[in-house]
């Protein structure tokens, strides 16, 4: 065995060693709270399964996991998006926006996606078509809707908060919803629903379509794709578009979700779009494995809530807020397993004379 | 195509500048303050550069030539609560006093001392109002730098010659809002959209950001829970910002479905959140700042009282002292229960159903306050 395998190995067994550690300390963990409920484990366990834990979990995985989504066809494809958070901003501000003007919620919608849409086409011809920087291009796409929303609101409704408006109905299953804990996924609103829908048709058409192996050939050796006859250029240009339609669905799905759309500083989405590229990262562009990392996010998100209101843990309340952050950087330096695609990032010059 | 290429970037990031300076907003005419006859220095705000020329507004048809200059809380006003009640006091100096104004809307905290400098440079306002103790870093230096400049704070004390300070007892009139909510959660009662479980006495609260300020209303609220009952858990959680609604939302869901029967909010705009969770649980809230079951009347059915804090008061009175030629500089006034600073206002809706030994309760207790035989903490870590 040579040196550097060796050193391979025993970096990795490494890491696999302190994997495992903290597996086993999760599951003394549990055990613990299974023996003695009354310890704080016990206690944690129980606010952490609850109906109503679970339904936070998944309200708050929304917009990250749709925004999720998106990023997986953009950067599957080779154009890194990392603008999703100024999508979520800017179809946020429109979706309360157009539902105010219209009165119906799901036109709202339809309206706030169209305009997440047109952004991510904007940044689509900058990055394909005049091949700019695309993680530039990201950032000014970011900027532009964070300046952009709150503006806008100011003209229109003369500051930085829009007028509230209706949001979306519940839509409970009856007797499932009557479930212990897994009761509150019968028990949503239609965007937890739908973005089950949106996880599942972005596996099949990533893995099972032509389309999809077009995107990810485009991304991994865009060359053979091109040679064997496909347009690069519009595969990833139809990426990007997905892109921006997905992350839209989430930022109207969280302004929509709430009734008003909050533009001050961070404006309410509030780093949602940058915690979905993580996901996506962790979830190693595998929509299935993005929405699981979502949930881990989420789902902490909503425990770090029960844990501060219920005081279980005697530790400041501003650290009992980084709980999610933490736990993701654990996981993710542990467990993580992210394989960039090959072209991610480089623009592509098909050979032909145009 | 190279020269393509590098045109479109410069394209975008002119944009993106464009659209940063749209975010930061420049200075803006108050569309109230009387009438202001130069037309077109609104088309400019968004440019975020302009000491917009105020000639207009001065030489306009009040009867007064001060001109005064609002820099608000990063909240922006239409957030239902603090901004907008500054709003209403600056609004009401320029219906009686005819004078005139510029406010600016920060979205970040770094925008302030930009802003404070660039009202106190061009020499034209008679009085600079700072709203949210969020400014009084910036203006600690400030005031500093244009000792001629007058300047109130809201919410802080600024210790300069130049500087009116105004605080409020927000744990007074927090201490109010939390005795009636810990003798509500004790009874049965139903009024609205919402009910309690008298079975369960827990109550929450929900922080903005931890501190001294949003500090003090926990403290207050806390001790007005424990002077109806020692036995009603409180429930306290903080979101980190004024602005992540859905924070707000699901941190007081949590509560809620933990048998909360009341939450009190202290989180600007991710109060909205606060409201609607109480809406889908079918329980009450208090509201803050405002009495925000008039500005957020979607929520009527649910909002108890408000913890209202007569930021239109001290703004008001600070630009009165102006007008009169009196202004006190250098000093601290607070507003109490006393002065009628803070006041626990009743909803608008369903505050009239709170029955008459609560309501008694909690006037006996407001009394008791400001003849000094209650004291009430400032700081949650007395409790």
């Amino acid at each position: 065995m040579s040196n550097a395998t060796l050193e391979r190995t025993s970096d990795l067994s490494t890491r696999r060693l302190a994997g495992i550690a903290a597996l086993v300390a999760a599951a003394v963990f549990v055990l613990w709270g299974l023996v003695a409920p009354a310890s704080t484990p016990g206690r944690i366990l129980r606010v952490m399964f609850t109906k109503s834990a679970l339904s936070a979990t998944l309200r708050l995985s929304v917009p990250i996991a749709f925004a999720a989504l998106g990023g997986i066809f953009a950067e599957k494809s080779g154009v890194i998006n990392i603008g999703l958070e100024g999508l979520l901003i800017i179809s946020a501000f429109t979706g309360v926006y157009a539902t105010d003007v219209t009165g119906d919620i799901w036109l709202g919608l339809l309206i706030g996606v169209v305009s997440s849409v047109l952004l991510a086409a904007l940044f689509a011809v900058v990055c394909i078509e005049f091949r700019a920087d695309q993680i530039i291009a990201g950032l000014a796409v970011w900027l532009i809707a964070l300046g952009l929303a709150p503006f806008a609101s100011q003209v229109i409704y003369g500051g930085p908060n829009t007028a509230s408006v209706e949001t979306f109905n519940t839509i409970t299953i009856p007797g499932l919803a009557g479930i212990p804990f897994f009761g509150a996924l019968f028990d949503a609103s239609p965007m937890v629903y739908l973005m089950f829908v949106a996880t599942v048709a972005s596996w099949y058409t990533l893995n099972r379509t032509s389309f999809g192996r077009w995107v990810i050939a485009s991304g991994e050796n865009p060359k053979a794709l091109d040679t064997a006859g496909v347009d690069v250029t519009r595969v990833r240009y139809a990426a990007v578009l997905i892109s921006g339609l997905l992350a839209g669905i989430g930022g109207a799905a969280l302004s929509l979700s709430l009734g008003q759309f909050v533009g001050n500083g961070q404006t309410m989405v509030n780093g949602k779009g940058f915690i979905a590229i993580v996901a996506y990262l962790f979830g190693n562009y595998n929509p299935v494995g993005a929405l699981l990392s979502t949930f881990l996010f989420a789902g902490l998100d909503a425990l770090q809530l029960r844990l501060q209101a219920a005081a279980i843990i005697a530790v400041p309340q501003s650290l009992v807020r980084t709980i999610p952050y933490v736990a993701v950087i654990v996981v993710l330096a542990l467990f993580g397993k992210t394989r960039l695609p090959e072209a991610a990032g480089e623009h592509y010059e098909s050979g032909e004379d145009r | 195509m190279n020269v393509d290429r590098r045109t479109l970037i410069k394209a975008t990031g002119a944009a993106g500048i464009a659209g940063l300076a749209g975010c930061t907003g420049g200075p803006t005419e108050g569309g109230d303050s009387g009438s202001n006859d130069s037309g077109g220095s609104g088309g400019n705000d968004s440019s975020g550069s302009g000491n917009e020329s105020t000639d207009g507004g001065s030489e306009s048809g009040g009867s007064s030539d001060i001109n005064v200059g609002m820099i608000y809380a990063t909240g922006g006003l239409g957030d239902g609560s603090f901004n907008d009640q500054a709003q209403t006091g600056v609004q009401q100096a320029s219906e009686e006093f005819g004078v005139s104004s510029n406010d600016v809307q920060p979205s970040e905290v770094t925008e302030f001392q930009t802003f404070q400098q660039q009202f106190a440079q061009g020499g034209e306002y008679d009085l600079i109002c700072c709203i949210g103790f969020l400014q009084a870093e910036a203006l600690a230096e400030t005031s500093q730098d244009y000792p001629e400049q007058n300047f109130m704070i809201v919410d802080s004390v600024v210790e300069q010659s130049n500087v009116a300070s105004y605080t409020f007892g927000e744990n007074e009139g927090s201490f109010l809002v939390g005795q009636m909510a810990g003798l509500l959660t004790q009874q049965e009662f139903s009024a609205g959209a919402g009910q309690t479980s008298p079975d369960q006495t827990t109550v929450g609260f929900v922080g903005g950001v931890e501190g001294d300020l949003i500090g003090k209303f926990e403290a207050g609220y806390r001790a007005g829970v424990a002077e109806a009952s020692e036995d009603i858990e409180v429930q306290v959680s903080y979101v980190g910002n004024f602005n992540d609604v859905q924070a707000g939302n699901e941190a007081a869901t949590a509560m809620y479905n933990d048998g909360a029967d009341i939450v009190y909010h202290a989180a600007g705009n991710a109060g909205t959140g606060v409201f609607q969770a109480a809406q889908e649980a079918g329980k009450f809230a208090i509201g803050v700042d405002q009495d925000q079951s008039l500005t957020k009347s979607g929520y009527a059915d649910v909002i108890l009282a408000s913890m209202v804090k007569r930021v239109d008061t001290a703004v008001y009175t600070s630009i009165e002292n102006v007008v009169n030629d009196s202004f006190n500089g250098g000093s601290v006034t607070t507003l109490g229960l006393e002065q009628e600073g803070v006041a626990a206002v009743y909803g608008d809706q369903i505050g009239s159903e709170i029955p008459e030994d609560v309501t008694s309760a909690v006037s006996e207790s407001r009394q008791a306050i400001i003849d000094g035989n209650i004291e009430v903490p400032a700081d949650p870590s007395n409790l």
